[in-house]
C-alpha cells in the first residue's frame, strides 16, 4: 500500500525546478497559496492544493517571463474559471434531472 | 539523433534580432503553455518552442548553436555533434532552472554536459512530478477505500526514454471531495542518478451518480411528484448513499421546493454534509378518459392562475 500525504514542506517544494524558498515567501506575499501551518518560511508546509498552485505559478514566472503581480492575477483568473467551470457542469446536470 | 531548428520552431529568421526571437516565444508561449491550453500536444508544442528559445536567447548559447547548425545538412541518418565539439556554457548559472530536465535529447547533448568529448559534469535532477486523474464513485468516497492505480512514467536510460508501467495500491481517506490531490511520496519520475524520485499526485474526479448532485459536501437528489402527491401530501422512500429512508412532502409543495435531511450528504473530515430534496412534478405519460375528466373538473372549479404576474 502506498502512502499517501496531504501536504508538501518548503524543503521539498525546493527540489523540484525552478523552486527556492525566496521563490515561495514571494507567490505566498502576492496571496498565490497560503501555507497551512509552519511559523517561519522555511517551516512552511503546504497542502497539496496550495503546492499545485504554486507549481503552476513557478511554471508561468519562467516560461512567460511575467511577473508576480500578473501572476497573481492569472493564477486568481485560473481558479476562478475551474470553480466556473465545475459549477456549471453541475448546473447543467441537475438541470438535465429537473427537466426531464 | 535528430538535429532541432530552433528557428524554425519559433518561426523566425536564423538572422533575427533578440527582440525578434523574445516575441515570436511570447507568443506561442501564450498559445501553447500547458497552464492556458489544455489540448493534447500543446504540452509537447510547448517544450519544444520553451527549448528553442533558452538557447536562443543566450548570445554565447546561440553562437555555439549556429557553430552546430552548419552541419544539420550533412546528408546522413542522424546528427552528431562534429568530433572535438565542446560546450562552455553548460547550465551552472543561477538564471536557468532546472526545467532543461524537460529538454530533448539533442538538447542535452549539446549542452549539459553529455556530447562526446565534454568535460561537463552533468547536472542530477529530481524525478520529475506527475499527475493522474483519479475516478472515484460517491459510494467509495462515502468510506475509506482502497484503489489499484496504474500508470505509465517515463525513465531515461542510456540517453533513451522508455516508458515505464507501474501499478500501486492505494487507500483513498473517507471524506475525499472532488479536485482534492493525494501525494504519493517518491512515487513519480526516477530521478538522474542518486537524485531522489518525484511524486504522484491523484486528482480526485468524483464520478457523475445517476441519481446524487454533489454540491460541496452536500448532496442533490431530485424527487419526482404527481402533481396530486404536490397537492395532497406524500410519504416517499428515497435512497441515500448508506441505505433508505422515508421522507414526508407537505401538502401544497411547490417544484423547486428543497427539503433538507440532515446528516445524509457526503462524509467530510469532520461529519457529515446534508443531503436535499429537491422536488420536481411530473406529469403522468397518458391519462385514460377518467382520469381526464377530473383535471376538467378540478379546472372548472380552480380559480388559480399561473401566469398572474403577467398581467401587471
Amino acid at each position: 500500500m502506498a502512502e499517501i500525504v496531504m501536504w508538501v514542506s518548503v524543503q521539498e517544494l525546493c527540489q523540484c525546478g525552478g523552486f527556492t524558498e525566496q521563490i515561495i515567501i514571494e507567490a505566498v506575499d502576492h496571496g498565490i497559496a497560503q501555507p497551512a501551518d509552519g511559523n517561519n518560511s522555511a517551516d512552511w508546509r503546504f497542502d497539496t492544493a496550495g503546492a499545485h498552485w504554486l507549481r503552476k505559478a513557478v511554471r508561468l514566472h519562467h516560461d512567460l517571463e511575467i511577473d508576480w503581480i500578473a501572476i497573481s492575477m492569472v493564477v486568481d483568473l485560473l481558479q476562478k474559471n475551474e470553480s466556473l467551470k465545475r459549477q456549471s457542469l453541475a448546473f447543467e446536470q441537475q438541470l438535465g434531472r429537473f427537466i426531464n | 539523433m535528430d538535429f532541432k531548428d530552433y528557428y524554425e520552431l519559433l518561426g523566425v529568421a536564423p538572422e533575427s534580432d533578440n527582440k525578434t526571437i523574445k516575441t515570436a516565444y511570447r507568443k506561442l508561449a501564450r498559445k501553447y503553455h500547458p497552464d492556458m491550453n489544455p489540448e493534447k500536444g500543446a504540452e509537447e508544442k510547448f517544450k519544444e518552442v520553451a527549448e528553442a528559445y533558452e538557447v536562443l536567447k543566450d548570445t554565447q548559447r546561440r553562437a555555439e548553436y549556429d557553430e552546430l547548425r552548419q552541419y544539420s545538412n550533412q546528408p546522413d541518418t542522424g546528427f552528431e555533434p562534429p568530433p572535438g565539439w565542446q560546450t562552455n556554457n553548460g547550465f551552472s548559472g543561477t538564471e536557468s532552472t532546472h526545467f532543461e530536465s524537460d529538454f530533448s535529447e539533442f538538447f542535452n547533448s549539446m549542452f549539459s554536459g553529455n556530447g562526446a568529448n565534454s568535460t561537463q559534469q552533468s547536472r542530477q535532477f529530481r524525478g520529475q512530478d506527475a499527475e493522474i486523474e483519479m475516478p472515484v464513485f460517491l459510494e467509495e468516497a462515502a468510506s475509506e477505500t482502497s484503489k489499484l492505480v496504474e500508470y505509465q512514467i517515463p525513465v531515461y536510460e542510456d540517453g533513451q526514454v522508455k516508458e515505464v508501467k507501474k501499478s500501486l495500491k492505494v487507500k483513498i481517506p473517507a471524506g475525499i471531495a472532488d479536485g482534492e490531490r493525494i501525494r504519493l511520496k517518491g512515487q513519480g519520475g526516477y530521478g538522474q542518478g542518486d537524485a531522489p524520485h518525484g511524486d504522484l499526485y491523484l486528482h480526485i474526479r468524483l464520478v457523475p451518480h445517476p441519481m446524487f448532485d454533489v454540491e460541496g459536501h452536500n448532496l442533490v437528489i431530485t424527487v419526482p411528484l404527481a402533481p396530486w402527491e404536490a397537492a395532497l401530501g406524500a410519504k416517499v422512500t428515497i435512497p441515500t448513499l448508506t441505505g433508505k429512508i422515508n421522507l414526508t412532502i407537505a401538502a401544497n409543495s411547490r417544484a423547486g421546493q428543497r427539503l433538507r435531511i440532515k446528516g445524509k450528504g457526503m462524509r467530510t473530515k469532520t461529519g457529515s454534509g446534508d443531503m436535499f430534496a429537491l422536488l420536481k412534478i411530473v406529469m403522468p405519460p397518458t391519462t385514460d378518459d377518467e382520469v381526464q375528466m377530473l383535471w376538467q373538473s378540478l379546472s372548472d372549479k380552480s380559480k388559480f392562475n399561473p401566469r398572474a404576474d403577467w398581467s401587471n
